[in-house]
């Protein structure tokens, strides 16, 4: 009876116990205000699971913002300008070519893209020239993949001049 | 809404190198040179085996690219 005793008050201290030691998952794994990057090409990593605040990237269904603890999704993505807004404050501008974003639970963002660069790395003059060539062949007698070809230029062309505007 | 290049009956493989190198060719001419002679990243390669023995081994891109 009296062992009962220890053990029914040991249970009723338990309760308090449990609350001082209480710790959620979200603070053991750091801020949650961050959301983890990564952008990657065959053959190059620029992030590498990088801490960010924001990520705006061209999906197909639209543009989007990706903040953490955005909702997971898999967005394709349309050759577009994505804009990191980083910790310090400061904002970097790539242009991509294309490929898929992925938004997974726990704040981490990977994007995957075949070519990637920072806008200052284009030039307006080859970008004209190529715009006037592919336009060239777009309306030319070529044969129907070439024009199919042409027009996806010209289309990836027009993104990459209003980026650069 | 069917994308155009979907329409042409391109993958979206070979989609995506006709807009990686339009991406290339519209970088200065510095990082351009770099760009282009890197090319085109291929690395998935498939061979088909055929009566126990392998074929040729191709890469993906040049099989739809020839498609």
């Amino acid at each position: 009876m009296n062992a009962l005793r220890v053990a029914r008050a040991a249970f009723k201290a338990r309760p308090q116990a449990v609350q001082v030691f209480k710790r959620g998952y979200a603070e053991a794994a750091g801020p949650s205000d961050k959301i983890k990057l990564s952008l990657t090409l065959p053959h190059q990593t620029i992030y590498k699971t990088s801490d960010v605040v924001q990520v705006n990237i061209p999906a197909e269904s639209g543009d989007m913002g990706v903040l953490a603890n955005h909702v997971p999704s898999i967005e394709q993505l349309r050759p577009g300008i994505i804009d990191i807004i980083e910790e310090a404050g400061g904002s970097k501008q790539f242009f991509l070519a294309g490929g898929f974003a992925v938004v997974q639970p726990g704040s981490e963002l990977t994007i995957n893209a075949v070519e990637c660069y920072p806008v200052e790395e284009f030039s307006a003059e080859n970008v004209k020239n190529e715009l006037a060539e592919a336009q060239k062949i777009a309306s030319g007698s070529g044969s129907e993949a070439d024009i199919a070809e042409a027009k996806i230029e010209i289309e990836v062309l027009e993104a990459i001049q209003a980026s650069l505007k | 809404m069917v994308a155009a290049w979907k329409a042409a009956g391109f993958t979206y493989n070979k989609y995506l190198a006709i807009a990686a190198r339009a991406v290339r060719r519209s970088l200065k001419d510095g990082p351009r040179a770099k760009a282009e002679r890197r090319g085109n990243v291929e690395q998935l390669k498939f061979v088909k085996w055929e009566n126990g023995k392998p074929g040729e081994s191709k890469t993906i891109s040049s099989e739809s690219a020839a498609q």
